[in-house]
């Protein structure tokens, strides 16, 4: 039956599937002694406490456990597993193995189990009277995700895919695995997409994973305050949890954005794709729900809200894994996993915390401390509540497109996303982002539960009027008025959120600093905003191609979203005029899986002078797989207010030596010779000019003791060089084609010139004349290397992660003072 | 009236709003056959044919792009991009055009290709694997 294979290392992969199991059960043991250390009324019985302890203890040492156990597995290369085979390689760097750690489903669930047990062992420290019912959820939510790595076959069914699957179990059928030796075969992994290769990988996903597990701490205390009937209490204790959750999770989010803009050939920052939309639900959730947390603790308004608003947080993280790793989105995402059998698995998740949470919500309503009393219209709060509603309609518009294709599949119909996606999310966003600028800027103004109302419409129209003019300004000066107006309404919220916030910095500074923390992060929040706003909607491309173009009514007017005439086609050195510059590309270089083209951008003042000169290298990456083609990566020059973005949109069929090696010998003669143009032979004297169609020649001297590479001459030769100076597009090259004579008969060396597309030839020597007669061989236009590359602008990007960096520093301010106020209480 | 309750009606109008926005908006899969009959953009899924010609030639227009597709119906159609050629086009499994039908051309304005994965292995992969390592 069991055959045995030769040269297979099966202890590591043992021992992690030990651990894996040991993981599963411990989490389970630790969620059923917690629930009965909840349940248990003799306050002496330290028992199940103590067993729900080791039990959570034995899941974070075994979830150690199997990453040491991958890592082995990767870093030794030991293909025999199907995880190393399919995502690492010999040749991968040793910091990119870090990376191959989460580059699939497992490794990703398995960043999710571990960071979710190093919160609960912080909950089992920090949490005191709340460990036993809030560590009974984290525990199960521990045990749901330890089951998606499981793998073991139960009942005819897999459970969860493990990292330790061989890869002869894998479900990859060839006959080699039938040979007890197979492993001599397989020398190295299908290594990692090189898009991946990026160090923005290697901190990318740990962050985001950060964040989305830690939605799971608020969510958790707003089912122990039901569980528990501690209604009002949990909402301080989870405050902090909430901020931490909010910031991780959106700084994972906007490092995704950079990684695509930096590394993705997408042209952007933000494409709508679902699995970027799934990305941002628990967010707009999460810190809509903190805001209502926040009402709630200071007006004692709005509780079921703040505790909707919780638990849909971290329903929706379960949501967004589902949407992500369950094949769903398969028709309408370009970065969706695809359906490994586990659809159902990942909606049973979904399904169990949501009706942990329904349950709760319903055996408790009666007892929920639902306010009588209407809030004041003048209040903070109210605004407060309402932007958070805001948010929630967002987010609920996000979901609603986003999950078209669960509506298909749920109700048998066929309905594709709007045509015009992008436009389509963004003005639908704009309006809400609109509103919720709005609300964070004159929000402000207001005092916590009473105004003075005069006083307040006075100031808030004054500081409308302000923001109303500067966002005028800005609004001409970059152009945004030529897009629809929702965007200009949006950048006068943010401008206006902006002076609002400003002021209650202001104010914070001499003394109420209590205040800063938010109004850092709402500034932080305006700014993405008006980065965002600019540099998406006046994005410009500077590729544009005007020649040849083929008109075709009603088709390029997309709004700039397609993909419409933006590429441009350009000959190795030869310059072309690109908006305000001028575009020379200048040739390719090979290191590793890249193959770097270097671009020369030069730009003119008005007196033709060069004010500004700068190399690009678009790169393109060979994929390792199979028959994959090169995928492009792009190269930025970041300025300050703008950046100017390029990459390589198509290139010529791949030659054998696409580097381009000069072999300057003469071989294979009459072949290349079909890589020229017909060739035309001029009688030079010394001096004389050759004119071709890129620039001319200059015969500056005869050389009578011209040297051939590996023919040593004999007294008898004669060897006459030409000393040519080829001069093109600005450029210099010196060229010597050689003359021989050698037993009375002729030869000749030619000579090429590559970068001018030129081969050169002293084909004559005409003694009576003193002339010589220089043979010309040109390359034709298309035979000359080229690229096709598209080139965008994007102006002031840098507020979007500017912003985003003062958006952190706010919520750490937050978090630390939301913290103290715990302390003290 | 309190003020919660006329909250929760603009709530209310603003979802009911949306989903209105996003139903009318919303296209559907359809064929070749479906988009020559409207004049509105639409999506069509389909395979390439890779029989026939690819074209793209950079010296004469870099955003030229034309091919083949097969819808679910199985009618052939030529189809535009104004662009250049997605990169892995020729692997592409099963394509998702948008677009509209202009004469007998479909001129698409966004193609999204479901190639075996880039991030991932998935079974078309393995296939691949299998041809490979039959070779050995």
């Amino acid at each position: 039956m069991d055959k045995a294979f030769q040269g297979e290392h099966l202890l590591p992969g043992h021992i992690g599937q030990i651990f894996v199991i040991l993981s599963f059960g411990a989490a389970l043991l630790s969620t059923i002694s917690y629930y009965f250390a909840t349940t248990n009324t003799d306050p002496l019985d330290k028992s199940w406490l103590r067993m729900a302890r080791l039990g959570f203890y034995t899941n974070t040492i075994s979830i150690l456990g199997v990453g040491v156990c991958l890592f082995y597995i990767i870093y030794n290369h030991y293909f025999e597993y199907h995880y190393a085979w399919s995502y690492t390689s010999r040749s991968l760097p040793v910091y990119y193995i870090v990376s191959g750690f989460w580059n699939g489903q497992e490794g990703g669930f398995l960043l999710w189990t571990f960071w979710q047990a190093v919160l609960g062992n912080i909950l089992i420290w920090k949490a005191k009277s709340w460990e036993k019912p809030v560590m009974t959820v984290v525990s199960l939510s521990q045990t749901v995700l330890a089951t998606m790595i499981l793998g073991i076959e139960l009942f005819g069914q897999r459970i969860g895919s493990s990292p330790f699957l061989l890869l002869r179990n894998s479900g990859i059928e060839a006959p080699i695995f039938s040979q007890p030796n197979y492993l001599s075969f397989i020398k190295d992994g299908q290594g990692m997409n090189p898009l991946l290769q990026n160090y923005w990988m290697v901190i990318h996903p740990p962050t985001l994973f950060l964040g989305l597990a830690s939605v799971v701490v608020p969510f958790a205390y707003a089912i122990a305050g039901l569980w528990q009937k501690r209604y009002k209490e949990w909402v301080n204790q989870a405050i902090p949890y909430a901020l931490f959750g909010s910031m991780i999770l959106g700084t994972g989010v906007i490092m995704g954005s950079l990684w695509a803009y930096e590394s993705l050939n997408f042209g952007g920052f933000w494409a709508w794709d679902p699995v970027e939309n799934a990305s941002i639900f628990p967010w707009l959730t999460l810190v809509a729900g903190l805001h209502v947390m926040i009402v709630f603790k200071n007006s004692g308004h709005a509780y079921v809200t703040a505790t909707i608003l919780v638990l849909v947080s971290f329903i929706m993280v379960l949501y967004s894994s589902f949407l992500a790793r369950s094949g769903v989105l398969g028709d309408t995402s370009v970065h969706s996993f695809v359906d490994n059998g586990m659809f159902w698995h990942l909606l049973e998740y979904v399904a169990i915390f949501l009706a942990v949470s329904i349950y709760f919500l319903v055996s408790r309503w009666k007892e929920l401390p639902i306010a009588k009393k209407d809030e004041e219209t003048y209040s903070r709060e109210f605004w407060m509540f309402v932007g958070a509603i805001f948010l929630g309609l967002s987010c609920f518009h996000l979901i609603l497109v986003t999950s078209i294709p669960v509506w298909n599949r749920a109700f048998g119909t066929k309905v594709a996303p709007p045509t015009d996606l992008v436009g389509h999310y963004n003005i639908i966003q704009a309006s809400f982002a609109m509103v919720i600028t709005i609300l964070t800027g004159f929000t402000q103004f207001l005092k916590y539960k009473k105004t003075d109302i005069t006083r307040f419409f006075i100031t808030t129209l004054l500081y409308l009027a302000f923001a109303a003019i500067i966002t005028a300004i800005i609004v001409y000066a970059t152009g945004l008025y030529k897009l629809q107006f929702v965007f200009a309404l949006v950048m006068l919220g943010s401008i206006y959120s902006l002076l609002a916030n400003g002021k209650v910095l202001a104010d914070a500074l001499k003394g109420k600093f209590k205040l800063a923390g938010s109004a850092v992060a709402h500034i932080g929040f305006a700014l993405m905003l008006v980065g965002a706003l600019i540099a998406a909607g006046t994005r410009g491309v500077v590729s544009k191609n005007e020649k040849g173009t083929i008109n075709i009514a009603g088709f390029n007017n997309n709004g700039g979203a397609g993909d419409s005439r933006e590429n441009i086609m350009i000959y190795k050195n030869e310059p072309v005029k690109m908006g305000d510059y001028m575009v020379t590309y200048l040739g390719d270089s090979l290191a590793g899986p890249h193959h770097y083209f270097k671009v020369n951008y030069k730009r003119y003042n008005a007196d033709g002078k060069t004010t500004d000169e700068f190399l690009l290298k678009p790169d393109v990456l060979t994929n390792p797989q199979a028959g994959s083609e090169p995928s492009p990566s792009p190269d930025t020059k970041h300025f300050l207010f703008h950046d100017l973005y390029t990459h390589i949109t198509a290139l010529p069929v791949a030659k054998e030596n696409p580097a381009g090696g000069e072999t300057g010998a003469a071989h294979g003669e009459e072949n290349d010779d079909k890589n020229y143009d017909a060739p035309v032979a001029y009688e030079v004297s010394k001096g004389d000019t050759i004119h071709f169609r890129e620039g001319y020649i200059v015969l500056k001297s005869l050389n009578k003791e011209a040297q051939v590479q590996n023919i040593p001459l004999s007294a008898t030769d004669i060897a006459i060089g030409a000393k040519l100076v080829v001069v093109s597009h600005d450029k210099t090259y010196e060229a010597e084609p050689v003359y021989m004579i050698r037993n009375k008969s002729a030869f000749d060396f030619a000579r090429k010139v590559e970068d001018a597309g030129l081969k050169l030839r002293l084909t004559k020597i005409i003694p009576d004349k003193n002339k010589v007669e220089i043979t010309v061989y040109q390359q034709p236009e298309d035979k000359k290397p080229w690229i096709v590359m598209r080139a965008l602008d994007f102006p002031y990007i840098n507020f979007l992660w500017a912003g985003t960096v003062i958006m952190i520093v706010g919520f750490l301010l937050s978090i630390f003072r939301r913290n103290k106020e715990l302390k003290t209480v | 009236m309190k003020r919660s309750s006329i909250l929760g009606l603009i709530v209310i109008a603003v979802a009911i709003s949306v989903i209105i926005a996003v139903m009318s908006k919303s296209s559907s899969y359809s064929t070749f056959n479906e988009a020559k009959k409207t004049e509105s953009q639409l999506n069509v899924v389909g395979i390439l044919d890779k029989q026939k010609e690819l074209y793209y030639d950079a010296a004469k227009d870099a955003n030229y792009f034309s091919f083949f597709v097969k819808d679910n119906k199985g009618d052939e159609c030529k189809v535009v991009f104004i662009g250049t050629k997605p990169q892995d086009f020729e692997r592409s499994e099963k394509i998702v055009l948008t677009g509209q039908m202009v004469g007998n051309e479909f001129h698409a304005s966004k193609i999204l290709m479901k190639c075996p994965s880039k991030y991932t292995q998935d079974k078309i992969e393995t296939t691949e694997v299998k041809a490979k390592s039959a070779n050995i």
